[in-house]
């Protein structure tokens, strides 16, 4: 907190809020304007799903935090065998279950 | 339960089913993530006050990660704002997408009212409503949103509060599987959407923006959506389309 001082720290988390506050303002403007079921809000919504697919595996795949000291393959094992559970059984607490005891196992024993 | 026996619930009654399907697993999901924020925020120099004051105003992760990293490298205002800015795009397109899932426009609601609801917007809630949509009747489905994303507001504030004081307490193996949950969930949780379009862009998505990052930093993600989603789309409407009309 040395670098910005009392003011400055509380300056930066205000421009943080700011910074999203703008989007979800712009996104309760813009709602009104597009009509529902019409090919630009399916537009919207694919541009969605990809944007944070795209989160996801950033978090993944160059993890910030304590995260980042786990390994990549840990990481996609645990994913892959997720995914493949939920393909093979549609259960959805199940197959999250297959996929974090995975990337468990995958940390202590590879 | 059908859509004929839920049409018949009340508003807080679907509040309280929503508040529970939280409370099922999600909401300790995303308490672990952000705990997980929390223990990097700690490391870049936050006290708890302005932890829990970031995840109150920003609620959305990829923002926060990149405010408390840029913060702990002693950035100056401006480039934090613009990361933060640039890293919460997203949210245009899930605010757009939710009004669109709950039917917003057919409650009138007074622009402060959608603006504060929104607030509440988190991809975790996002993705339920997603769910929520093929079991509820469409007039539930606002109430639904309100006692689901309430309750993980309220578990995330939560969660910030303990991941701040929690790395005293849990070994790092520990605490690293307990951050590893969230994005799994959500994961699993879009990639079954029910439309093919958006199971297409999440592959989509997914695949571009890891391989986007090294050379796009944080513009990977506005770059994959975008792309992904319009591959997703385009493939779905046109070339789908045409193989239907080869085949008959």
């Amino acid at each position: 907190m040395d670098d910005y001082g009392f003011w400055g720290s509380w300056l930066a988390v205000g421009l943080a809020a700011v910074g999203t506050f703008i989007w979800r303002f712009a996104g309760v403007l813009l709602a009104s304007k597009i009509p529902a079921q019409s090919p630009l809000m399916d537009w919207v919504n694919t541009m969605a799903y990809a944007m944070v697919a795209g989160v996801l595996m950033l978090m993944l795949v160059h993890p910030t935090g304590i995260l980042a000291a786990s390994g990549l393959d840990d990481r996609l094992l645990g994913l892959v065998t997720g995914v493949g559970a939920m393909m093979l059984t549609k259960r959805l607490i199940l197959s999250l279950l297959c996929g974090i005891l995975m990337f468990a196992a995958s940390l202590h024993l590879f | 339960m059908s859509i004929s026996e839920t049409v018949a619930l009340t508003a807080p009654q679907m509040r309280r089913i929503a508040a529970i399907d939280a409370l099922r697993a999600p909401a300790y999901a995303l308490a672990a993530t952000m705990a997980g924020f929390a223990t990097i925020a700690r490391e870049a120099g936050f006290d708890v006050w302005m932890a829990v004051t970031t995840s109150a105003l920003v609620w959305g992760m990829p923002g926060q990660v990149a405010f408390a990293s840029l913060y702990s490298a002693g950035a100056s205002l401006f480039i934090i704002f613009f990361a933060v800015t640039l890293a919460n795009m997203r949210m245009l397109l899930m605010v757009v997408s939710a009004a669109d899932m709950m039917h917003l426009h057919m409650h009138k609601l007074p622009l402060w009212r959608r603006v504060i609801l929104m607030q509440c917007l988190a991809i975790t809630s996002w993705a339920h409503l997603a769910v929520a949509e093929t079991t509820y009747p469409r007039h539930l489905l606002l109430p639904y949103f309100q006692g689901f994303s309430l309750t993980l507001y309220a578990s995330g504030m939560l969660g910030t509060v303990f991941g701040y004081f929690l790395p005293d307490m849990v070994p790092p193996d520990l605490l690293q599987i307990i951050i590893f949950i969230t994005p799994i969930y959500i994961f699993l949780l879009i990639a079954t959407a029910r439309q093919k379009a958006n199971r297409l862009a999440v592959a989509f998505g997914g695949i571009l923006c890891p391989v986007f990052y090294p050379v796009a930093g944080e513009w990977s993600i506005l770059l994959a959506g975008v792309m992904g989603g319009t591959l997703a789309i385009g493939y779905a409407r046109f070339i789908a389309k045409w193989h239907l009309e080869e085949r008959r």
